[in-house]
């Protein structure tokens, strides 16, 4: 049984449809390519669009710090983000959205109804950059050990490495 | 007496893991002998990789990220090196592609059949175990022939590869994949006719097409549920448009797919290994690559021997990554796994868990350095002279 495929152009055509109520604007990094700033609360209904029209899959949630740039006094010139990418994938097409949240509000809310398999990803983002995602199914560290302090980010850009001894002694 | 019905019952099961060597954390709830739900706690081989690439300069992280699994290699390499050549506007002469090929075609059969292994072993059928795990010998022995390595070839370098293939190990490679396609066709015949062992895969950890697709499961994996999904067809990358393999799927979606798929794509792999040394187009080994990349972002796709392999890079102009992300193939097969398997029995889970080939070194990436002894602690430093040194 051979799959109903549909090729590059239409694929990326469909997605940019499917999107369009809640993305106003679209890129293109690489001809294989649909890159699309949304906003967190436009997320859940953007990815449904994407998943009951069964556009692919969910490859990745790619963190991203993104401080902002400090001036010379060290002042920041800007808002502190994190950058979360949820790229989707099928056959050659791939499609990222990019949810931009704020240090001071670090919510995005979970895709697990939709797609359940996603809990990894979305446990990953949380302990590496601090996010909330709300409602996720489970919470709970995947990767850190069970002594990692609490509030300490390690794929934050800010973090440098734990200054504590190992608790191994070494 | 107290009622215990709205209590659960949590069968923990690792990290010593029982079905690999390998550690990972499951809790299944049960009911009497059947599974009624899945949890995972990863991270016991997380060693920071995607921290430690961003404070490397491009050419040194080609050595991490090499070593993020020891099984596949040479698939993170090529995934890095495509990236960041794309990013780089290089073009890889055509015979560098051609020994990227026959080098992940090789690490694809040594690491389908270590996987066949396991699996027998986990099945309680050792003899097979024992024969698999003699036959892979050979491939890892041409593997150390062409590279000098058996699981560690590191034959790329950015904008090529390392080492040429003469014609002696040609010949070589030529007589060493005759004979495990002869062995492949005999294991075939084991998985799909002895009794015994089909009782412990046959219908069991059935995941439907709908499922496989709807979870993201990759690899053989998703083409056992019969999910037409391979990268080297979706989206060919090395040169594989010119020696496309045949897709092979299968629509049951259990544990017995999940071998038969694996032994079947083998066949693919022995002919496209022939194929690309018959048709081996001669040109420079490498090109030369800038030190600095151009700012940008590129998303590279990979089919490891598990699946898909994915990697978000990210330069900021620099001599570094501003980010690296790599999303293996076992992270999105162990939530497919994981959420079908509620209604299967206890005993039949180590053989589910190992049937997607699960890897931790790839799903953890990271590396603890016992500082005890400092005298054995390399650093840096000494590491690049000892390479310099070894390559004079």
């Amino acid at each position: 049984m051979k799959e109903n495929r549909l090729n590059l152009t239409e694929s990326l055509e469909k997605a940019e449809a499917l999107l369009s109520p809640w993305i106003g604007e679209f890129t293109r990094p690489d001809d294989h390519r649909l890159d699309a700033i949304v906003a967190a609360a436009d997320l859940v209904p953007a990815v449904t669009a994407l998943v009951e029209a069964h556009w692919g899959y969910l490859a990745a949630i790619t963190g991203i710090d993104r401080p902002a740039e400090r001036d010379e006094d060290g002042v920041p010139q800007g808002e502190d983000e994190i950058e979360a990418i949820y790229t989707f994938c099928w056959g050659p097409a791939i499609a990222s959205l990019r949810v931009r949240v704020p240090y001071s509000n670090l919510m995005i809310p979970t895709v697990c109804d939709l797609i359940p398999s996603a809990s990894f990803y979305e446990r990953e983002l949380m302990e590496m950059y601090g996010v909330v995602v709300e409602n996720t199914p489970n919470p709970e560290r995947l990767m850190l050990p069970d002594i990692w302090p609490e509030g300490v980010y390690p794929l934050r850009k800010s973090f440098k490495g734990l200054h504590e001894p190992n608790p191994r002694g070494s | 007496m107290k009622k215990i019905t709205d209590e659960k019952f949590i069968v923990p099961i690792g990290p010593q893991h029982p079905a690999l060597k390998e550690p990972g954390h499951f809790e299944f709830t049960v009911d009497g002998e059947i599974v009624t739900s899945a949890t995972a706690r990863l991270g016991y081989a997380h060693r920071g990789i995607e921290k430690a690439v961003e404070g490397h300069n491009w050419a040194q992280n080609l050595y991490i990220l090499e070593r993020i699994c020891g099984i596949c290699s040479h698939t993170h390499a090529t995934n890095y090196c495509l990236g960041v050549e794309k990013l780089a506007g290089v073009q890889v002469p055509p015979r560098a592609n051609a020994i990227r090929i026959i080098l992940s075609e090789m690490e694809r059969i040594h690491s389908h059949m270590l996987w066949w292994g396991v699996a027998a072993h986990e099945g309680g059928f050792d003899t097979l175990f024992m024969y698999t795990w003699r036959d892979r010998e050979t491939v890892l022995n041409l593997l150390e022939e062409l590279s000098g390595n058996r699981v560690h070839y590191s034959a790329n370098v950015l904008g090529g590869v390392k080492f040429d293939i003469t014609p002696e190990q040609k010949e070589k490679v030529y007589t060493g994949i005759d004979f495990l396609e002869e062995r492949t066709r005999r294991y075939l015949k084991i998985m799909t006719e002895d009794e015994t062992f089909l009782q412990r895969t046959r219908g069991i950890g059935v995941m439907t097409r709908e499922q496989a697709k709807r979870l993201g499961a990759v690899g053989p994996t998703a083409r056992a549920s019969g999910v037409f999904r391979d990268v080297r067809i979706d989206s060919p990358y090395i040169g594989y448009e010119n020696y496309l393999p045949q897709i092979i799927t299968d629509m049951a979606g259990d544990l017995e797919a999940r071998f038969t798929v694996r032994v079947r794509e083998l066949f693919e792999s022995f002919r496209i290994i022939r194929e690309v040394l018959d048709h081996m187009p001669e040109s420079e080994l490498k090109v030369k690559m800038p030190r600095k990349i151009p700012a940008g972002n590129v998303i590279t796709r990979v089919e490891a021997p598990r699946g898909e392999c994915f990697y978000y890079i990210e330069s900021n102009g620099s001599d570094k990554p501003e980010r690296i992300k790599v999303r293996t193939p076992t992270l999105p097969n162990w939530g497919s796994v994981l959420a079908t398997s509620a209604g299967h029995k206890l005993a039949d889970m180590p053989m589910i868990l190992v049937g997607i080939d699960p890897c931790f070194s790839c799903n953890d990436r990271a590396v603890v350095l016992n500082k005890e002894d400092e005298e054995n602690t390399w650093q840096w430093k000494d590491l690049r002279q000892y390479g310099i040194n070894y390559y004079k």
